[in-house]
């Protein structure tokens, strides 16, 4: 089904839940997010945020890793500090915090929404501007 | 009007701005390039010859090259503030901003991050700042400040970059439809196949919403660490506590003056006063009075700082800030920040887009030199009186033409940008209209 406008849209949306359509097997394509898909679909948050979790978690540890571990591989005192020298530190282990939170981040969303998808990019269709629904076949329930 | 044809308009009105250029946009990208290539001759012809061709005179050995690379970082700055942390506020302003500032803060960085190897002088050794296993078996000082600045720096330029395109992603599948031949495969591949399902929709906001969270402490964290170059060193007027918020204010407030130079006469060019309103402008601009009233403040406060530790060398720099060799450039950056700026508390003025477009450009030059009156009056005062009035700074021709290459390698890459991508988030504008 495809609609020009989003009220239409929403509301054809919702009478094919209301019907008995398993949200499973409705696929909506929208020209921008709908915040009342998400309510008449609820499907459970996005994973993107484990990965933002992970990455994050693992760039802390890096930056205290390479910075702890490299001056400690060659002890140089430098301007009367101590090897181990926890604030600049913690400058780096932020920085690194951010760098791999967010690359990890975005390669979860391409995971997640199975990007770049070669066969779409070859694809000629295209729906533009309008709302669509797709539902699979299936039982109602 | 109804909404599908709002929505038509909304990709015609913007996607409009990419086709076939006018002559006065070719003159604008001849200029800029040329100043570009420019400044890139003159950085050969140092590197051939020396930084002996900077003006650099002992105890200045900071001058031109290091205040253009906090002018440049700075810019950045607004950029991120705009895309990022107004997202997270929910101001509906930022949707006709976001797009020109975030390409406006990847741009700065690019120009930026080349400051700090024309200063180097051998700038092929550039590679001993990065932390790698080497034959030399010695690892880079995690404790300097420069050390920090690759870091901070470069992780703010790969995440504003990855920002800048996550957000396009929508926008360039539209126009991928709307475009034929090479240019619609060109922006197939950088849309990645985008169809806007509810499942990408879904991890795409998640994704908007943690890439904002992440740039959003950038905003503070980086120019605070390009102010403790300063800060951790000893030296007169840069050894101080308020640098960091003092940085970050400035750095906001001279981004926000750039995103407005920017703007304004784009919106005239490609007509897009429909979504660019005199009412975001009027927001904007209140951004930069609220920054410049913290910079003025950060002003006083550094004087009275200096009056009231008593130490004679901070005393007699602020008098020299003020009243020495580079007292020009101190009233003129006075006259930029603090004074002009206060202008926009009347309405009027603050809606008045010409008027407006003048003081941004006045608070550029203003940020400009309050950056060079910074690094070089504090440099020429330090602790050895007798290096005080032996060799006075002055810029050369080499490090001024770098400067104005500079600039024109920033506005060249803008122009490109408004022609090649798409100049605002047409998603998000559909998404409110």
């Amino acid at each position: 089904m495809i609609f020009d406008g989003k009220e239409e849209f929403v509301e054809a949306l919702r009478r094919l839940v209301g019907e008995g359509v398993p949200p499973e097997r409705i696929r909506v394509l929208t020209p921008f997010p709908l915040p009342e898909v998400d309510r008449i679909l609820p499907r459970k948050r996005s994973n993107v945020r484990f990965f933002a979790l992970i990455g994050a978690g693992t760039g802390t540890i890096t930056g205290f890793a390479l910075t702890i571990l490299t001056t400690l591989s060659w002890p140089l005192i430098v301007g009367g500090k101590p090897i181990v020298s926890i604030p600049p530190f913690i400058i780096i282990a932020f920085a690194l915090t951010i760098l791999f939170g967010s690359l990890s981040t975005f390669l979860g969303f391409l995971l997640l929404s199975r990007l770049p998808s070669i066969r779409n990019i070859r694809s000629k269709e295209e729906y533009g501007n309008r709302f669509v629904i797709l539902v699979e076949e299936g039982p109602t329930r | 009007m109804t909404d599908p044809e709002k929505y038509a308009r909304a990709d015609e009105d913007i996607l409009k701005a990419m086709e076939k250029p006018g002559r006065a946009y070719l003159l604008g990208l001849g200029v800029t390039a040329s100043l570009a290539v420019g400044g890139g001759l003159l950085w050969a012809y140092q590197i051939r010859n020396g930084l002996g061709v900077a003006g650099y005179t002992h105890p200045v050995n900071w001058a031109v090259y290091i205040t253009n690379f906090v002018f440049w970082v700075g810019i950045a700055h607004s950029g991120t503030l705009i895309s990022a942390v107004l997202y997270l506020f929910h101001a509906r302003y930022r949707t006709s901003f976001n797009r020109p500032a975030e390409a406006m803060t990847v741009f700065a960085l690019m120009v930026a991050g080349l400051f700090p190897l024309i200063h180097l002088g051998r700038s092929w050794v550039f590679y001993y700042l990065i932390p790698y296993p080497t034959e030399r078996q010695l690892w880079v000082n995690f404790r300097s400040p420069l050390i920090w600045d690759v870091f901070a720096v470069g992780t703010y330029f790969t995440v504003s970059a990855v920002f800048f395109y996550v957000g396009m992603i929508p926008d360039l599948a539209i126009a991928r439809r709307r475009r034929e031949g090479i240019r619609k495969t060109i922006y197939a591949v950088l849309s990645l196949g985008w169809r806007g399902t509810g499942r990408q929709w879904r991890h795409y906001n998640m994704l908007y919403l943690f890439l904002a969270s992440f740039a959003t402490p950038l905003v503070a964290s980086v120019h605070s660490v390009v102010s403790w170059d300063f800060a951790m060193s000893l030296l007169p007027g840069w050894h101080t506590t308020i640098f960091a918020p003092y940085f970050v204010a400035g750095a906001i407030f001279s981004g926000t003056a750039m995103v407005i130079t920017l703007v304004v006469p784009m919106r005239k060019t490609f007509n897009l006063y429909r979504y660019i309103t005199d009412d975001h402008f009027e927001s904007i601009a209140k951004i930069l009075l609220l920054t410049s009233l913290i910079v003025s403040y950060a002003y006083v406060i550094e004087f009275g700082l200096a009056w009231y530790s008593g130490n004679i060398f901070e005393t007699e720099l602020f008098r020299y800030r003020a009243l020495g060799h580079y007292k020009v450039f101190f009233w003129i950056m006075v006259a930029c920040n603090s004074i002009i700026p206060l202008t926009l508390f009347a309405m009027r003025l603050r809606r008045n887009i010409p008027y407006l477009l003048i003081v941004s450009l006045l608070v550029n030059v203003g940020m400009w030199l309050e950056r060079f009156v910074i690094i070089v009056s504090s440099l020429s005062r330090d602790y050895d009186p007798y290096a005080w009035n032996a060799l006075i700074y002055r810029p050369t021709y080499v490090e001024v033409g770098i400067t104005l290459g500079a600039f024109g390698m920033f506005f060249m890459l803008y122009l490109l940008f408004v022609k090649t991508l798409p100049l605002l988030s047409i998603s998000e504008i559909k998404e409110h209209l």
